[in-house]
């Protein structure tokens, strides 16, 4: 083994002191096992730590070919002090669906990345991709060709290009799913490859796919389209379940909250006062649920999951433009369309997605989101781009303009007028 | 109407090599006025084939991509 130069990282070691494992006992021990790109990567942040300021210059021209995106340069300011990370590229590899792998798999995945980078990963990034810590540009063809002829697996999404699509476990291991959000998923992914790989828009574009309303990917709340499972009918209810939840015989939650004892379970309280359309009642017997009132927050199935399920007839509900706080703050998605069915080839979704890429490949300003482009154009002008009427959920206010603007093809007859038949009324 | 290709690129490469003198890297909008006639689709389709034919450059900054001509800019992170 070369020998390894260890820095002086007070600051950096604070950080193992805590409760809870910390990346900087992980990159300690590979370090102190022979990596010095991981000794340099601890000796950068102290001094980062001790400058307040990042050492890490961002971007580059990095790339493989014939790709746009999954590269991303990471180049440090100190090389001469951090010789090992002086190239030190992140690379974003489109993760399986629901991030299902093999041991064997990943066993073979960790031997190519200790061989040709860092050896460090995140499982996962935020956006979902498995994520590659740091490599040199000489390793960046070989790791792809690594991956695309020995593991099946491509480069995910980064830049001003369509993100690595992401959904929840969906109905691999949840019965709540109301789709099959791992097809979905592909099916998008496979269909948007170019959008994936080449760069497109004038920003970062998601789709994220959660098989219920608890939206385990929090689609509602990052991704530009959001789809979100649903159901149009009844929510199942099993009386005898139900009964055996006020009975104390089944564990409310599933037992999620076990770790203390809250008292007896109280449907009252815990479940049909918390319902925010209060639609349920329970009268000691038998619940009942006015299910047009209901607004698929899922609390009562999350509480009762064995005697409550999500209805048969399901499809999806479509939200738009989700964002993080660059521009007027953090902005929630807005529902779009209450239902549609999610069925292959998934036409009517990518109808949609062909609607909005134009208008926002058009109007979008430079590293503008769409959600922003709603709000710059307005949720009206959206509609009317992406074909669809508003509905009473849209409305955020009460109006306190008091003009109406019409369009020219709502008003009989439009705009034009003969300047001739009003001469004939009217002297010049 | 669709614009011819190579038209659209020997444009898209002329605009690009005369704005880099002044802005080393662009945004996918900027080579949108290399030709105002053809369409986002056409040229986003255009300019990546440039970057494959090595006459332009990506830069990411891992959250945006710019293109670049080669041989401008910082030659220390190339």
């Amino acid at each position: 083994m070369a020998d390894l130069k260890k820095h002086d990282t007070p600051m950096v070691d604070e950080l193992k002191k805590g409760p809870w494992s910390s990346f900087a006992d992980d990159l300690q021990t590979r370090g102190d096992s022979g990596s010095q790109a991981c000794l340099d990567l601890l000796g950068q942040l102290e001094l980062s730590y001790k400058d307040k300021e990042t050492h890490w210059k961002h971007g580059g021209i990095v790339g493989v070919f014939g790709y746009g995106g999954g590269v991303i340069g990471r180049y440090s300011d100190q090389p001469d002090k951090f010789p090992a990370i002086a190239a030190f590229h992140t690379l974003r590899i489109n993760q399986p669906a629901s991030k299902f792998y093999s041991t064997k798999f990943l066993r073979k995945l960790c031997d190519m990345w200790d061989h040709r980078g860092s050896g460090v990963f995140n499982f996962h990034g935020s956006t979902g991709d498995t994520v590659m810590i740091g490599t040199t540009t000489e390793q960046l063809e070989p790791i792809f060709f690594d991956l695309t002829h020995q593991f099946d697996m491509d480069l995910g999404g980064s830049g001003s290009n369509l993100r690595t699509p992401s959904c929840c476990i969906g109905r691999a291991r949840c019965e709540f799913s109301c789709l099959d959000t791992q097809a979905i998923c592909y099916d998008l992914t496979m269909t948007y490859q170019d959008e994936l790989h080449r760069p497109a828009f004038p920003y970062k574009y998601k789709f994220k796919i959660s098989g219920c309303p608890n939206d385990c990917v929090a689609a509602i709340a990052r991704s530009c389209c959001a789809i979100i499972g649903t159901w149009r009918d009844e929510i199942r209810i099993d009386q005898k379940a139900v009964q055996a939840y006020v009975n104390g015989e089944l564990k409310p939650n599933a037992g999620a909250f076990s770790d203390r004892d809250w008292g007896p379970f109280d449907i009252q309280k815990e479940v049909i006062d918390l319902c925010p359309s209060k639609c349920m009642y329970w009268d000691g017997k038998e619940l009942k649920i006015d299910n047009r009132e209901c607004t698929r927050c899922m609390h009562c199935i999350n509480v009762m999951p064995e005697a409550l399920r999500p209805g048969l007839d399901v499809g999806a509900t479509i939200l738009s433009g989700a964002k993080a706080p660059i521009l007027e703050g953090a902005q929630m998605s807005t529902l779009i369309i209450p239902f549609m069915r999610m069925e292959y080839p998934y036409d009517e979704i990518k109808e949609l997605t062909d609607l909005i890429w134009d208008w926002w490949m058009e109007e979008g300003r430079n590293r503008e989101r769409l959600g922003e482009l709603i709000q710059r154009k307005g949720l009206p002008t959206y509609l009317r781009i992406i074909k669809r009427k508003p509905i009473p959920q849209m409305v955020k206010e009460p109006r306190s303009n008091p003009y109406v603007f019409w369009k020219e093809e709502e008003v009989p007859g439009g705009w034009t007028r003969s300047l001739e038949e009003f001469r004939k009324k009217h002297l010049a | 109407m669709a614009v011819d290709k190579e038209e659209l690129k020997k444009k898209i490469l002329e605009y690009a090599t005369k704005k880099a003198k002044f802005k080393s890297k662009m945004y996918i909008k900027d080579l949108y006025k290399a030709d105002p006639n053809a369409k986002p689709r056409e040229v986003k389709n255009a300019a990546n084939e440039l970057v494959k034919e090595n006459k332009l450059e990506y830069f990411s900054s891992g959250s945006t991509t710019m293109y670049g001509v080669p041989g401008f800019g910082n030659p220390e992170q190339e």
